[in-house]
């Protein structure tokens, strides 16, 4: 578990975080900009000035990084948190080679250079120098460079906020590598929901300098507002892989009922969790006959909520999941939803699964 | 003819006054580039001082300085038992002075050119702050330090106010090149005046020529 506790009187607002993290998989600090979510990374790191600090206590699996009960502050250098910025700060004057090296050589690590400049993809980059590079290179070859420090923890801020959509697209993949090469947490900042939802394990809500939410993604994108009010709101299905249907790339996932998403390279009995836009699920009364749509399951309507977008939010049970459907004011009254009732609900099998 | 005296002794000060300014000025530009402290724009204002302060002004103070009963002479007369006005040692610490602001500007510049950022990343990746200087903050200021080196340098070659008021003008000891041409100018030797002005001006536009080529290298390589 990571243990963190910080109360800093910054510039324009006072930082009074204390939360805990799973000490696998990515947690996401999520907030709007100016939130405070990049301080908190560099109190982590020991990169911040110390002078106005009131409350500092930090632990990763039971080493004390920080704890200004007993004067214990390490120093950024022997804390092994590897720091991934959003403006990738690599060394100009050494090759990609050079710098990825720079943090491997000051720490023992057991981690092969050849096998993760063969998965991120940079053996071609390595005689170059950062100049030469694009900005998805950059980020890349900066990403290896932390892994190869050995670090405990490893924290990314917004590493893709400078790129364009494509190099994005291109780098997610890699981002969820990571905890394939290297079984240590992660912590993720980002305002972008669409990022948060794809990476995210476990979820901390910041605003102005607090932590307001936290929890694991199923259950805050149900609930929290800062994350449901968003464009690209979605929700998650857990489930287990109970058919393989190669030939169609389809795999059926029961999550309380079956559900056909399409997925290849999954296997049978496998857990995933299916990640779903609310505004791809629609509702209806009787089961279409004839729909090119290929779920349509049976829910019971649990809530309905206005959408600040002039929308209606409804929250449908699947078991003891939820299942949220973006519908219009004219659609509900049309087919009077209303909690208790009895209803389809439908959605493609284009959903992303983790 | 053209006595070479002059022209060691020129390029002997110029020599030691630019080491010792860069053993001196690397610690004062880079506590200047990464302090927060009020003191900061007091010890940068006195560092510019030689740039705007009339030579005699600075002179005056430093003959005063370095006479036995002076600040730094009745030190000196601790260690060394040879007084040190209008010898080639006082010559070394005038010029060190009033050369300082064409060394440590530059390095403070470059210092703040490269920037806390990139410091950080190397302290993530288990730099320390000495390890971080060496092989981070000193290759991105090398730019700094040629700047640095050759300013130090051409303006020590340059130098006449000062060494005219401490260092006398003392044949091969403290007689420089500067203070050669205004002694033959005084005494209307144009011709011998020319050769060494000349010298000066072929020499200065060489190094700055190679100076700016050479930055122009490290530009490109960057």
């Amino acid at each position: 578990m990571i243990r963190v506790s910080y109360k800093q009187q910054l510039n324009n607002f006072l930082l009074d975080v204390d939360f805990n993290l799973p000490d696998k998989g990515i947690s996401v600090l999520f907030g709007p900009s100016g939130s405070g979510k990049t301080s908190v990374l560099n109190l982590i790191a020991g990169l911040s000035e110390s002078d106005s600090l009131q409350r500092a206590s930090l632990k990763i699996n039971n080493n004390v990084i920080d704890d200004q009960a007993n004067k214990i502050q390490l120093k950024p250098w022997l804390r092994n948190v590897a720091y991934v910025f959003q403006d990738h700060r690599l060394f100009s004057h050494l090759s990609v080679q050079e710098n990825i090296l720079f943090g491997y050589k000051r720490r023992d690590s057991e981690l092969s250079p050849d096998d993760l400049i063969a998965s991120f993809s940079i053996s071609k980059l390595l005689e170059q120098y950062p100049a030469q590079l694009s900005g998805g290179q950059k980020q890349r070859v900066a990403l290896v460079r932390a892994l190869l420090s050995n670090p405990k923890l490893l924290i990314l801020d917004e590493p893709l906020a400078a790129l364009d959509y494509q190099s994005k697209q291109q780098l997610m993949p890699y981002i969820e590598e990571i905890h394939k090469a290297l079984n240590i947490p992660i912590i993720y900042v980002s305002h972008d929901i669409k990022e948060v939802l794809r990476l995210a394990d476990y979820i901390v809500v910041m605003d102005k300098g607090k932590i307001i939410d936290e929890g694991d993604i199923a259950s805050l994108c149900i609930a929290q507002p800062l994350l449901t009010q968003q464009e690209g709101a979605s929700f998650v299905l857990e489930g287990v892989v109970t058919k393989i249907i190669a030939e169609e790339k389809l795999v059926q996932i029961n999550c309380g009922e079956n559900i056909l998403i399409t997925a290849e390279n999954m296997c049978l009995e496998q857990c995933v969790r299916v990640l779903i836009h609310a505004r791809d699920v629609s509702l209806c009364l009787t089961p279409p006959k004839d729909s090119s749509i290929l779920n349509c399951i049976a829910v019971c309507i649990d809530d309905v909520q206005s959408d600040k977008n002039g929308k209606l939010r409804v929250l449908a049970k699947l078991g003891e999941q939820t299942i949220v459907a973006l519908i219009s004011h004219r659609s509900a009254k049309l087919l009077n939803v209303e909690k208790g009732r009895e209803m389809f609900a439908q959605f493609k099998a284009t959903a992303m699964i983790k | 003819m053209i006595e070479l005296a002059p022209i060691f002794v020129t390029l002997k000060l110029a020599t030691i006054t630019t080491l010792i300014l860069l053993i001196v000025g690397t610690p004062i530009a880079w506590w200047l580039s990464n302090t927060h402290s009020r003191f900061k724009v007091i010890i940068e204002s006195v560092v510019a001082l030689p740039l705007v302060l009339p030579p005699t002004v600075l002179g005056f103070y430093l003959l005063l300085a370095l006479s036995p009963d002076g600040f730094i002479g009745s030190i000196w007369g601790h260690i060394s038992s040879t007084p040190l006005s209008f010898s080639f040692s006082g010559l070394v610490i005038g010029s060190v002075i009033y050369s300082m602001p064409f060394v440590v500007q530059p390095l403070q510049a470059s210092f703040e050119m490269v920037g806390k950022p990139v410091q950080q990343a190397a302290y993530t990746l288990g730099a320390t702050p000495f390890d971080t200087f060496k092989n981070i903050v000193l290759p991105l200021s090398r730019r700094g330090f040629l700047v640095a080196i050759t300013l130090g340098f051409a303006h020590t070659v340059g130098e006449f106010g000062v060494v005219l008021m401490i260092g006398g003008n003392i044949p091969e000891v403290t007689q420089v090149l500067s203070i050669v041409i205004y002694d033959h100018v005084e005494v209307l030797e144009y011709t011998q005046a020319h050769y060494y002005s000349i010298g000066l001006l072929v020499f200065s536009f060489l190094v700055l020529f190679l100076t700016y080529s050479f930055n122009r290298k490290l530009m490109v390589r960057v």
